[in-house]
C-alpha cells in the first residue's frame, strides 16, 4: 500500500467517523437498548409461548400480543428527551428517525421469526411481518400525537381490535374489514394495503415532526 | 371529673381529633389523584373496547339473564386489562419517572400511603367505568328478557378484577420506572388472562375469564332451571383479592424509608396474598361438572343451591297446550311450529299427551368434556296419577341467533325439535310388540315420522321403505282412520307389513 492510498482510506474512516457517532448517540438518547431487551423478551416469550398447547384462534391470537409488545417499544423509541434544542441544530434528524424506525421494525420482525424457527408459528412469516409493520405504524402515529412516552396507547389497544377480529372467525359475524388486518388470511392483499398504508402514514409523520413533546 | 380524668378525656379527644385530620388527609389527596389520574383519560377507551367486544358479543346473544353474564363475564376483564393495567403502570412509575422519588422519600408519611391513594384513584375511576358498561348491558336485558333476574356473580368476579389489575400494573410501574414498563405489563396481564381463558388443567379454572366449564361455555340450560352456582365465583374473587393484596404489599416492600411495622405489614400482605391465590387454585382444581351444567366446588358448595327454580310455565292455548320455562318465552311459537305436524298426525289416538312441557338438559360426563347427555329430545313423563300424559321435551342447546359456532338458524332449531319430538312421540304412540319392534310398525314409523316433515327417517330395509312409502303416500284421513282403527293391533304386534294398507 502507497502513502496516498493510505490517507484516502484514513480520509474517508474520519469522515464516516463522526455519522457513526451521531447514530450512536440518537440511538442512546432514544433508548434503543431497552427497546431491543424489551424486543427480545418478546421474542423469549413468544418462543416460550409456543411450546403450549393452543386451540385455533388462541393460536392466532398468541403472536399478535406479542407483536403489539414490540410495536409499542419501537414507537416509545421515537420520544426525543432534547427538544427544541436538537431540533433547532439537528439537521439529519429527520433522516435519523427515519432510519430507526425502518431498522427497529426490520428488528422486531426477524426477532419473531427466528423465535418461531423450529416451532409451528400460526399465519406464518409473512402475518408477522404484516402485523408488525401496521402496528408499529399506529405506534409511530401515537408517537406524534401523543408524544413518545404514550405510544404504547395505540399498539395496546389494536391489539385488542385485532384479537378479537381473529376469535371472530370463528365466532361469526366475521369482522373482515382489511382496516382489522390482524383478523384478515395471511396473503390477503387488502390486509397487507392497509398495513402498508399505516406504516407509511406513521414513518412519514415521525420523520417529519418526530414525537411529540410531552411535559 | 378530676384534673386527671379531664387530662386524659383531652388526650382521646386529640387523638380522634388527630383521626379525623388523617382522614381528611387522605380524602384530600384521594381528591387530587382522582382529578390527575391517568385512568380517567384511559375511561373512554375502556368503555370502547368494552363495546367491541363484550357489550357486541353479549348483546348478540338470545335476550336470557344468563347467556348475557356469562358471554359478558368472558369478555369484560380482557377488555379492560389494557388500559387499566396501562393506566395503573403508567401512575405506579410516575414518581420513578419524573425523578422525585427522594423528594417525596423525604415526607413525613409513608410513602406507600401516597401511593395506595394513587392506586385507589385508579381503581375508582376503573370501577367507575366497569359498572356503567356492566350496567348498560343489564339494563338492556332487564328490559328485553321475559323472565329471570341478573346474575349477580359474574359481575362481582369482574369487579373484584379490576383492584386486581390495577394493584399488578400499579406494582409493575412503581417497581420498575421506565416507559418501557407500561407496554410490557399490559401485554403480559392480556397475555396471562387470555393464557388462563384457554381449557387448560382444573386449576386454571380460576381465572376471572372462565364462566364456567371451557368446554360447555355459556349455555341457554346453565343456571336457568337450577340456581347459578357461585362455587367457582368465589373461588375466582379469594384467587382476585390474594392477587390485589400481593400486589399493594409488593408496592409496600419498596418503601425502605418506612418503619418495621409498616414493612411486617408489606410482607405479611404479599404473603397471604400469594396463600390466598394458591388456595382459590387449588379449591377451583376440585371442581366437578354438576348434572345442571355448572362447577361445582365441594368446600365452598351450599346444597341450597341444587334446589331448582320455581317458575310459572308459560303456555300456549291449543288443544294440547305447549308449556316452557318462562325464559325460553320467545322460542314458544318455534316449538308450536316444530310440533303441530307431529300431533295433527297423531291426534286422536291413544297416548297422545294432553301437554307438552319442558325438562331441562342434563350435563354429564368428565369435566373436561362438553357431552350434554340430555341433548334435544322428549322425556316422557306422568303427571298425574289419573293419567294425563305430559310430555316434556328439552330443548336443544343451540338457540337461533346464538352467535355459537354453529350459529343456527330458526328453520334449523325447528328442524332438530321436530326430528327428536317426532321419533320419540311416535314411537311412543305406536309403541314396540312384545317381541321388539315390529317390521310393521318400523314401516309405520317411518311413514308417520317422514309426513310429520322430518328429513331424516329411521333407517328400513326394501320391503320396509315400500310399505312405508306405500303408508305414507295414502291420504292424511284414510291414514289416520285405519290407524284408529288398527292402532291396538299394531302396537301388539299383530299386523304384519303385507297387512298395511
Amino acid at each position: 500500500m502507497t502513502a496516498p492510498a493510505v490517507s484516502t482510506v484514513s480520509a474517508a474512516g474520519s469522515a464516516a467517523r463522526p455519522a457513526l457517532r451521531l447514530i450512536r448517540l440518537h440511538l442512546a438518547s432514544r433508548r434503543v437498548t431497552a427497546a431491543l431487551a424489551t424486543i427480545a423478551a418478546c421474542a423469549l416469550a413468544l418462543r416460550i409461548a409456543l411450546h403450549w398447547s393452543w386451540d385455533t384462534y388462541g393460536a392466532l391470537q398468541l403472536p399478535l400480543i406479542f407483536e403489539s409488545g414490540c410495536a409499542a417499544a419501537v414507537g416509545i423509541t421515537m420520544g426525543s428527551p432534547f427538544g427544541e434544542p436538537e431540533r433547532a441544530t439537528g439537521r439529519w434528524l429527520p433522516l435519523l428517525r427515519l432510519g430507526s424506525g425502518i431498522a427497529m421494525t426490520a428488528t422486531v420482525v426477524v426477532a419473531l421469526a427466528v423465535a418461531s424457527i423450529g416451532a409451528h408459528l400460526a399465519g406464518g412469516i409473512a402475518d408477522v411481518a404484516r402485523n408488525v409493520v401496521g402496528l408499529v405504524g399506529i405506534g409511530l402515529l401515537c408517537a406524534t400525537l401523543l408524544g413518545g412516552a404514550l405510544a404504547w396507547t395505540g399498539p395496546v389497544v389494536y391489539m385488542l381490535v385485532g384479537a378479537y377480529g381473529l376469535y371472530t372467525d370463528w365466532h361469526p359475524p366475521a369482522l373482515t374489514s382489511p382496516w382489522i388486518f390482524p383478523a384478515r388470511p395471511q396473503h390477503d392483499l387488502g390486509g397487507a394495503l392497509c398495513a402498508a398504508a399505516v406504516f407509511a402514514a406513521g414513518i412519514a409523520t415521525a420523520t417529519w415532526r418526530g414525537a411529540r413533546e410531552t411535559p | 371529673m378530676t384534673a386527671y380524668s379531664g387530662q386524659i378525656a383531652g388526650r382521646a379527644g386529640g387523638r380522634r381529633h388527630a383521626w379525623w385530620r388523617r382522614i381528611g388527609a387522605a380524602g384530600r389527596l384521594f381528591r387530587i389523584e382522582l382529578r390527575r389520574s391517568a385512568m380517567l383519560w384511559m375511561m373512554p377507551v375502556a368503555g370502547a373496547l368494552f363495546w367491541y367486544n363484550a357489550f357486541r358479543e353479549s348483546m348478540a346473544e338470545p335476550a336470557m339473564w344468563n347467556l348475557r353474564a356469562m358471554t359478558m363475564h368472558h369478555g369484560v376483564l380482557l377488555d379492560f386489562a389494557p388500559p387499566v393495567v396501562g393506566a395503573a403502570a403508567w401512575m405506579g412509575s410516575r414518581e420513578g419517572r419524573r425523578h422525585l422519588t427522594d423528594l417525596i422519600g423525604t415526607v413525613p408519611r409513608p410513602r406507600w400511603t401516597a401511593q395506595l391513594v394513587t392506586w385507589a384513584a385508579v381503581t375508582a375511576w376503573a370501577l367507575v367505568a366497569y359498572c356503567c358498561c356492566v350496567g348498560v348491558v343489564y339494563g338492556l336485558t332487564a328490559r328485553q328478557a321475559s323472565w329471570g333476574g341478573p346474575l349477580w356473580w359474574p359481575a362481582v368476579v369482574g369487579a373484584a378484577g379490576i383492584p386486581a389489575l390495577s394493584a399488578v400494573g400499579f406494582a409493575a410501574g412503581a417497581w420498575f420506572p421506565s416507559r418501557f414498563t407500561v407496554p410490557i405489563a399490559t401485554v403480559g396481564a392480556f397475555f396471562a388472562l387470555g393464557f388462563s381463558a384457554q381449557p387448560r388443567a382444573p386449576q386454571w379454572q380460576v381465572s376471572p375469564t372462565a364462566a364456567g366449564s371451557p368446554y360447555i361455555g355459556p349455555d341457554a340450560g346453565i343456571g336457568t332451571f337450577y340456581h347459578y352456582l357461585p362455587d367457582l365465583s368465589i373461588a375466582q374473587v379469594i384467587c382476585m383479592a390474594g392477587v390485589t393484596a400481593a400486589a399493594i404489599g409488593a408496592v409496600g416492600l419498596l418503601d425502605r424509608a418506612s418503619g418495621p411495622w409498616l414493612r411486617t405489614l408489606a410482607y405479611g400482605m404479599t404473603a397471604a396474598g400469594l396463600a390466598a391465590v394458591f388456595v382459590a387454585a387449588g379449591l377451583a382444581g376440585t371442581a366437578r361438572l354438576d348434572p345442571h351444567g355448572m362447577l361445582a366446588i365441594p368446600a365452598l358448595h351450599d346444597a341450597a343451591s341444587d334446589e331448582p327454580i320455581k317458575y310459572t310455565p308459560v303456555c300456549d292455548h291449543a288443544a294440547v297446550p305447549i308449556c316452557l320455562n318462562p325464559a325460553y318465552a320467545a322460542y314458544l311459537p318455534n316449538v308450536r311450529e316444530a310440533i303441530t305436524p307431529v300431533l295433527t298426525e297423531l291426534a286422536g289416538l291413544p297416548g297422545l299427551p294432553k301437554s307438552v312441557g319442558q325438562d331441562p338438559p342434563a350435563y354429564g360426563g368428565p369435566l373436561n368434556s362438553s357431552f350434554v347427555a340430555g341433548g334435544a329430545g322428549v322425556v316422557v313423563s306422568e303427571a298425574s296419577p289419573g293419567g294425563s300424559q305430559q310430555f316434556n321435551l328439552v330443548l336443544p342447546d343451540q338457540l337461533p341467533a346464538e352467535p355459537g359456532g354453529a350459529d343456527i338458524t330458526v328453520r334449523q332449531f325447528v328442524g332438530q325439535i321436530r326430528l327428536s319430538v317426532a321419533a320419540d312421540l311416535i314411537n311412543k304412540v305406536v309403541g314396540s310388540a312384545p317381541g321388539g319392534e315390529s317390521r310393521a310398525q318400523h314401516a309405520v314409523v317411518t311413514a308417520l315420522t317422514f309426513d310429520a316433515g322430518v328429513t331424516r327417517v329411521p333407517r328400513a330395509d326394501a320391503a320396509v321403505s315400500a310399505a312405508a312409502s306405500r303408508f305414507a303416500a295414502l291420504p292424511a284421513a284414510v291414514r289416520h282412520a285405519w290407524l284408529a282403527a288398527h292402532l291396538t293391533a299394531l302396537r301388539a304386534g299383530r299386523i304384519t307389513l303385507a297387512q298395511l294398507p
